[in-house]
């Protein structure tokens, strides 16, 4: 029950922000859907983080991930809109830029998605080499 | 997109895509993730939303539907129950375990399944 609390409580601030993309960086249903891709990459990289660190501790409660992860960046990124978007180009036949939108969300969405669980796969280790590191190494390690 | 958006539209908007989240949740709860197999649930959402979309703009085009109902519905509600984040990092995780055919197939069948749905229903409804 908590969970599905912090999924829509997530859902609300992550639609929010995609919200005020949209409204920040309008574009027409036939043109290039900016704010979309731009919530998107973000989404993306910002998952790929939290996936890699955060997520892999056990004393990350299951709510905090519903929370941040299927609640804020899974409803502050979208699908649909980029559904709705192609078939909208499409119907308008500007099949390059159909192309060109398709290519930006599938190569840019996997490349920062695996950028960002390098990222925070990378920071989860030092993070925990740094906590085993006996306490003598530090203090000694000052002149 | 309106120049200026009423609150009570921008509140529903919100409303419905904190609703949309949680109807993915449940829906990825009830098809959990067996390791190295397909997101199923969140496969179901991302073309289940892309469909409601497309038949939502399609309603609107021909006045069936109001401008402030499709920003509810479309924006709000089905950006809410579609991801693209899950998509990509779950793509991504199966692809670094070695399975790259599950992580082609998800990466590839979302997309295709997702699209046509989307064309048909909009091609249906306007």
């Amino acid at each position: 029950m908590g969970a599905y609390l912090a999924v829509f409580a997530g859902g609300l601030l992550g639609t929010g922000l995609r919200l005020g993309a949209d409204l920040l960086l309008p574009h027409d249903d036939t043109g290039f859907p900016f704010s979309t891709l731009l919530v998107n990459l973000v989404g993306a990289f910002v998952l790929g983080i939290l996936a890699g660190g955060l997520w892999t501790r056990p004393t990350t409660p299951s709510w905090l991930k519903a929370g941040i992860g299927a609640g804020v960046l899974g409803s502050f990124t979208t699908l649909s809109a980029v559904m709705a978007s192609l078939v909208l180009i499409g119907t308008d036949r500007q099949w390059w830029l159909a192309a060109g939108y398709t290519a930006a969300s599938v190569i840019g969405g996997l490349v920062l998605a695996a950028a960002g669980l390098r990222l925070g796969i990378g920071r989860e280790r030092r993070r925990r080499a740094a906590a085993a590191a006996p306490r003598t190494t530090r203090s000694d390690a000052a002149p | 997109m309106t120049a200026s958006l009423a609150p009570w539209v921008a509140a529903a908007v919100l409303v419905a895509g904190a609703l949309g989240a949680v109807a993915r949740f449940a829906l990825s709860r009830a098809l959990p993730v067996r390791p190295g197999r397909l997101p199923w649930g969140i496969l179901i959402a991302n073309v289940g939303g892309s469909a409601v979309a497309g038949l939502v703009i399609g309603l609107a085009e021909r006045a069936a539907l109001g401008d402030d109902v499709r920003l509810i519905l479309v924006t709000g509600f089905c950006g809410g129950l579609t991801t693209f984040s899950t998509w990509s990092v779950e793509s991504i995780e199966l692809a670094a375990t070695g399975r790259w055919r599950a992580a082609a197939l998800n990466v590839g069948a979302t997309f295709a399944f997702g699209l046509v749905a989307c064309a048909v229903a909009y091609l249906l409804a306007r």
